[in-house]
C-alpha cells in the first residue's frame, strides 16, 4: 500500500479532482474571497477558513496518514502520524488539528515529512507486539500497512535489558469486542466514538506516557447498541470481533454488497463468505442511510443465518410433529390446501423479514384464488387516509435530513433501539447542531439529554391543537426546521388512529408555517423492514379482523412475530409456513416451505423512509431451501392459478407496475399529499386517555428481536451480559 | 521569400526521410504500378508547411479507426448461453473496507456477476466453485466503460452507484474545549 499522493492525485477519477485544464485555470483566477489558498506539494488548493490541512490535502486527493484521525469523530491530534512539512515553520505540523493559512506551503512527501513520520512509527512500534501471524486485523490492519509504507527499514529496538515490551492487561467490554490491550496504540477513537456517537462515556484513559492505558476505569462492559463500530474504528487489532475471532483472514472471504433486514433503515452492509457461510457483516458507507455506523444486531446477528434453519420442507404427520418430506410432494399438499379452501377462508400473513418480489407473488397469488385477506403482522390504523397515502406511514424527512434539524419531537418511540442509527443521527444533530429533542413517551435512555413532556396520549392532542402550555411546543413552533416522530407501536392499540390525525395535525400545522417549503415534518417510524414495501404493494395492516372470521388455510410468509397463534385459529386450521427459521411460525404450522434469508436472494427492501434497496445473494439457501417467490411461483402453478412471472425481471416488472417507487433501487422519493391526508384525518381527532409506551426499553430488549437474531447465540450472550451488568455495583 | 522556401522544402524532406505513409511518395510509388499513373502525386500545401508535431497530430488522426456500430461478440465468444442470458453483471466502485481508513485501490469501478454456489472442497478445505465466471472480475475507469463492455459481451448488467457524496464541513480541533457547545469534550 504505498502511497505516493501526487500519482495518486492525477490518477483520480474526473469527479473527484478537477481536470488538470481546470486546476490551470483556478491558478489563474482569483480564489473566492472566503476561501484561502494554500498549496500542498505545489499544487494550489482553496479551501473555506478553518479547514484543516490534512482535509485540504484530501481535497486534491493527496491522503496524509494518519491514526487517530478519522473524519466523523473529534480531532486529537495525539498519534502524530499526520505531521508534515510546512515552509518557514522550524517544526512539522500535525495536518489533523492545523486550521490552513493563506499561501501556506504543505510538503507531504518532503524528506523532513518523511523522516518525521519515520520517528513516530518507530515509537508505536517499540510499544506494539510482534504478533501479526496471530492477530485478527492482519492483513487489514492501518498500523501493518503504514509501518510497511512509512516505516524504518530497520528496528534500533534490541531490549538489552530484557526488559520486553510494554504489556498491558486485557479488558472484558463484553461479548461481543475482544481487547487485546497490549496492542493499542492510544489513538482514542474508541473512546471519543463511545462519548461522542454512541453516546456511552465509558471509555477513557487512565495513567500517564507508558503506564497510560485505555479502558474502563473499573470492569464494565461496554453498554451500546453501536459498540461493534470501535471494532472497524481501532486502526489496530487492540479492539477486535469476540465472535469472529481466528476465523478467517480478510484475503480469504469474498465482500458482497448488500443490505440489512434486522431493523427498519435498511442499513448498507458488507456480507463477508467464505465457503457457502456468512462469516461476518461489515457497515458500507452510505452517506443518507447509516454513514459508516452499523447497530449490533445487524453486525453480530449473522451467526443466526446458520442456526435453528428450515432446511427441507415439512409436513405435519398424523400425531402433528413435522416429518421431512420432497418439495413436490409439499409443494402438492399445499397447492390443494390453498385450492380447495373457500376463497373467503383463505388468509395469507407476512412477516417482518419478507422482501418485496415474495409479498407480492403472494398477494398476486391470494387474489388469483379470489380471496383478498392479505396482511401484515404489524397494525397500522386503516381509518382516515391509511395506507393511501404513503406520506402518512414513512419517515417523510429522510434519515440523512434529520441532522439539519432544530427541534425534534419523538411521540412514543424509543428510537434508540428501534432504529439505532436514527438515533445517531439525533445525537449528532444535538451535539454538533445544538438541536434539542423532546419526548412524550416512557422515560428511556436516548443517550442524549431531552425534554420528557410526559407519557400521557392526551399530550399528543393538546399539541396538536396548540392548547397545551409546555415549553416543547413553544419551541417546537418556533423551530425553523421541525421534526415530528411517532413510533408505528403506538398506531396498535383502539386510540391508534386519533394519535395519528393528531400527530399529523401537528406536523402539518408546523409545516404550513415553515420558511423552507422543501422541509417536511411528519415521520412514522415503522419498526421492521418489510412493512413499508407490503404497504405499498397493497397489504392490509394488521390480522386482528381477519383471525376472527375463522380462516380455514392460513399462510404464513415468514411470521414469526406471534400475532397468529393456534390458539386463535379453528381446530381444522390448515397453516402453511413459507420462511428460513425455525421460529414461532413454523412451530405451528402443517406444511414448512423452506424459504431464503436475506444473505441468499436477490430481494427488494423498502426502508423506513420509503427507499428500495437490494439484497444480493452472498451464500446459496442451506438445503433444500429456495428462493422465496419461487415457491410461491410454483405453488401457484400447481394450484392452477398460474402466476405470470417466470423471472426475476418479470417479477420485478410486476412491481414497478404496482409503484415505480418498489424498483427505484437506492433512491428515495418525495411524497405529497399531506394536506388530504390531514383532511381525512380531521374526524378521527377524538379524545385520547390512554399511556404511551414503548416496546424496547433496556438494552436487553434490543437484541433479540426477530426469528434470525433470536437463533443467533451472540444475541443471546449479548443477553446474558447486559443482564449480568445491571447486577453489577458499576 | 527564398526563406520560406527553403524552409518549406526542408519540412518536406523531412517528411519524405520519415516515410509516414500519408506524406511519402516513394513507398506508395513502389508499391503501385508507376504507369498506371497519369501524373505526378499531389502534395496538399497545408502538409508542406506544416511543422513536425502538426503532422503527428494529423498522423494520429488518419491512423485512428473508428468502429461505426454496436458490436455483439456473445455469439463468438464461446461463452455458454447459460452465462449470457440468465447471469446478470453488477457494475459498482467497490466500497471502503470499514475496518482500514486508506481509500487507494477504491477508486475504480468493477464488474462482477452474481454470486454462484461455492462449497468447501473436502480434500482440502479451499473454496470450490462450478462456475466459470466466480472470479471475473473487472476493473474499469468508468461506469460508461464497464457497461459499453457488458453490452458488447451481451451480458445483463446493472449499475449500483454509492451514496458516498458528503458536504463538506471544516474541522477544528478548538470545538473540543468550546465553554458553551456540546462539543466539548469530557472524556480523554
Amino acid at each position: 500500500m504505498l502511497r505516493q499522493p501526487l500519482s495518486r492525485a492525477l490518477g483520480l477519477s474526473p469527479s473527484r479532482v478537477a481536470p488538470l485544464t481546470a486546476r490551470k485555470f483556478a491558478e489563474q483566477v482569483q480564489a473566492q474571497p472566503d476561501n484561502v489558498e494554500l498549496f500542498i506539494d505545489d499544487q494550489p488548493v482553496s479551501v473555506p477558513p478553518g479547514t484543516t490541512v490534512l482535509q485540504a490535502a484530501a481535497q486534491i486527493g493527496v491522503e496524509i496518514p494518519r491514526f487517530c484521525y478519522h473524519e466523523r469523530l473529534a480531532v486529537a491530534g495525539n498519534c502524530r502520524m499526520c505531521l508534515v512539512e510546512v515552509e518557514k515553520s522550524p517544526k512539522p505540523i500535525a495536518a489533523c488539528a492545523m486550521p490552513v493559512m493563506k499561501g501556506m506551503r504543505v510538503k507531504t512527501n518532503s524528506d523532513l515529512t518523511r523522516r518525521a513520520r519515520e520517528g513516530v512509527m518507530e515509537f508505536l512500534l517499540v510499544n506494539h507486539p510482534l504478533d501479526c501471524p496471530i492477530c485478527d486485523q492482519g492483513g487489514e490492519c492501518d498500523l501493518q500497512d503504514q509501518s510497511m509504507a512509512f516505516g524504518s527499514d530497520k528496528s534500533r529496538f534490541t531490549d538489552i535489558h530484557f526488559s520486553g515490551k510494554r504489556a498491558v492487561e486485557d479488558k472484558d467490554v463484553g461479548p461481543l469486542i475482544k481487547t487485546i490491550m497490549t496492542r493499542c496504540i492510544h489513538c482514542t477513537r474508541c473512546i471519543r466514538f463511545a462519548s461522542e456517537v454512541a453516546g456511552v462515556d465509558d471509555f477513557g484513559t487512565t495513567g500517564r506516557g507508558t503506564e497510560m492505558q485505555v479502558g474502563t476505569y473499573v470492569e464494565k462492559m461496554f453498554l451500546s447498541e453501536l459498540s461493534g463500530n470501535i471494532i472497524d474504528l481501532c486502526p489496530v487489532g487492540a479492539l477486535t470481533s469476540k465472535p469472529y475471532s481466528f476465523a478467517a483472514r480478510p484475503w480469504e472471504t469474498r465482500r458482497i454488497d448488500s443490505v440489512d433486514v434486522l431493523d427498519p433503515l435498511g442499513s448498507n452492509i458488507v456480507v463477508a463468505t467464505r465457503t457457502n457461510e456468512v462469516l461476518r457483516i461489515l457497515p458500507r458507507t452510505n452517506e443518507e442511510i447509516n454513514e459508516e455506523w452499523l447497530s449490533d444486531k445487524s453486525r453480530f446477528a449473522c451467526d443466526g443465518l446458520k442456526r435453528q434453519r428450515l432446511v427441507t420442507p415439512m409436513i405435519a404427520d398424523s400425531r402433528g410433529n413435522l416429518t421431512p418430506v420432497d418439495w413436490e410432494e409439499a409443494v402438492v399438499a399445499a397447492a390443494s390446501a390453498l385450492r380447495d379452501c373457500p376463497p373467503d377462508k383463505l388468509l395469507a400473513v407476512a412477516g417482518e423479514l419478507a422482501d418485496a418480489e415474495s409479498l407480492v407473488a403472494l398477494k398476486d397469488l391470494l387474489n388469483r384464488l379470489g380471496s383478498e385477506k392479505v396482511c401484515t403482522e404489524q397494525y397500522f390504523p386503516l381509518e382516515g387516509a391509511g395506507t393511501d397515502l404513503r406520506s402518512s406511514y414513512v419517515l417523510n424527512t429522510k434519515i440523512a435530513n434529520v441532522e439539519d434539524a432544530d427541534f425534534v419531537l419523538l411521540i412514543g418511540t424509543n428510537v434508540r433501539f428501534e432504529a439505532p442509527l436514527l438515533n445517531a443521527r439525533i445525537r449528532k444533530a444535538f451535539i454538533h447542531k445544538e438541536t434539542d429533542i423532546a419526548s412524550i413517551g416512557p422515560k428511556v435512555d436516548l443517550t442524549y439529554e431531552y425534554i420528557h413532556v410526559g407519557d400521557s396520549a392526551s399530550i399528543v392532542k393538546d399539541f396538536a391543537t396548540g392548547s397545551s402550555s409546555h415549553e416543547a411546543l413553544k419551541r417546537l413552533e418556533s423551530a425553523k426546521r421541525p421534526v415530528v416522530i411517532i413510533g408505528a407501536d403506538q398506531l396498535k392499540s383502539a386510540e391508534g388512529p386519533a394519535l395519528l390525525a393528531y400527530t399529523q395535525e401537528l406536523a402539518l400545522r408546523l409545516q404550513d408555517k415553515l420558511a423552507d417549503k422543501e422541509w417536511k415534518v411528519l415521520n412514522v417510524l415503522q419498526r421492521t423492514a418489510s412493512q413499508v414495501a407490503a404497504l405499498d404493494i397493497g397489504y392490509k395492516p394488521g390480522v386482528g379482523k381477519h383471525l376472527q372470521d375463522g380462516p380455514k388455510v392460513v399462510f404464513l410468509l415468514g411470521a414469526d412475530a406471534g400475532v397468529v397463534t393456534r390458539e386463535s385459529l379453528p381446530k381444522d386450521c390448515v397453516v402453511i409456513y413459507q420462511g428460513h427459521h425455525g421460529d414461532v411460525g413454523a412451530a405451528i404450522a402443517d406444511i414448512v416451505l423452506p424459504g431464503a434469508a436475506y444473505t441468499e436472494k436477490r430481494g427488494t427492501y423498502v426502508n423506513a423512509e420509503g427507499r428500495a434497496q437490494q439484497t444480493l445473494p452472498a451464500v446459496t439457501p442451506p438445503g433444500r431451501a429456495r428462493e422465496d417467490w419461487k415457491i410461491i411461483r410454483a405453488l401457484s402453478e400447481v394450484c392452477g392459478a398460474r402466476l405470470p412471472y417466470d423471472s426475476l425481471d418479470e417479477v420485478r416488472d410486476r412491481l414497478g407496475e404496482l409503484s415505480p417507487a418498489l424498483v427505484c433501487y437506492g433512491e428515495v422519493q418525495n411524497n405529497n399529499y399531506f394536506a388530504q391526508a390531514r383532511q381525512l384525518a380531521q374526524s378521527l381527532q377524538k379524545p385520547v386517555s390512554g399511556k404511551l409506551d414503548v416496546q424496547l426499553k433496556q438494552l436487553e430488549d434490543f437484541f433479540m428481536t426477530d426469528a434470525i437474531s433470536r437463533a443467533s447465540p451472540t444475541m443471546a450472550k449479548c443477553v446474558q451480559a447486559v443482564i449480568k451488568q445491571k447486577q453489577s455495583p458499576y | 521569400m527564398l526563406q520560406a522556401i527553403g524552409a518549406a522544402a526542408r519540412l518536406s524532406r523531412t517528411g519524405l526521410s520519415r516515410s509516414l505513409p500519408a506524406f511519402s511518395t516513394s513507398s506508395r510509388l513502389s508499391a503501385e504500378d508507376p504507369a498506371s499513373r497519369k501524373e505526378a502525386p499531389i502534395i496538399d500545401n497545408e502538409s508542406v508547411f506544416a511543422t513536425p508535431e502538426e503532422k503527428k497530430e494529423k498522423m494520429t488522426q488518419v491512423v485512428a479507426i473508428t468502429v461505426p456500430t454496436k458490436v455483439d461478440l456473445s455469439p463468438i465468444t464461446g461463452v455458454p448461453e447459460e452465462h449470457v442470458k440468465y447471469r446478470r453483471v453488477r457494475i459498482y466502485q467497490p466500497p471502503k473496507n470499514a475496518m482500514q481508513s486508506g481509500t487507494n485501490n477504491i477508486q475504480h469501478w468493477e464488474m462482477e456477476f452474481d454470486t454462484r454456489q461455492r462449497w468447501e472442497n473436502p480434500l482440502m478445505g479451499w473454496t470450490s466453485t462450478g462456475d466459470p465466471l466466480s472470479n471475473l472480475k473487472i476493473q474499469f475507469k468508468n461506469p460508461e466503460e464497464a457497461i459499453e463492455h457488458c453490452e458488447k459481451n451481451g451480458w445483463v448488467w446493472f449499475l449500483d452507484v454509492p451514496k458516498i457524496e458528503k458536504d463538506f464541513k471544516p474541522k477544528s480541533y478548538g470545538v473540543n474545549f468550546a465553554w458553551n457547545r456540546r462539543t466539548r469534550v469530557s472524556t480523554k
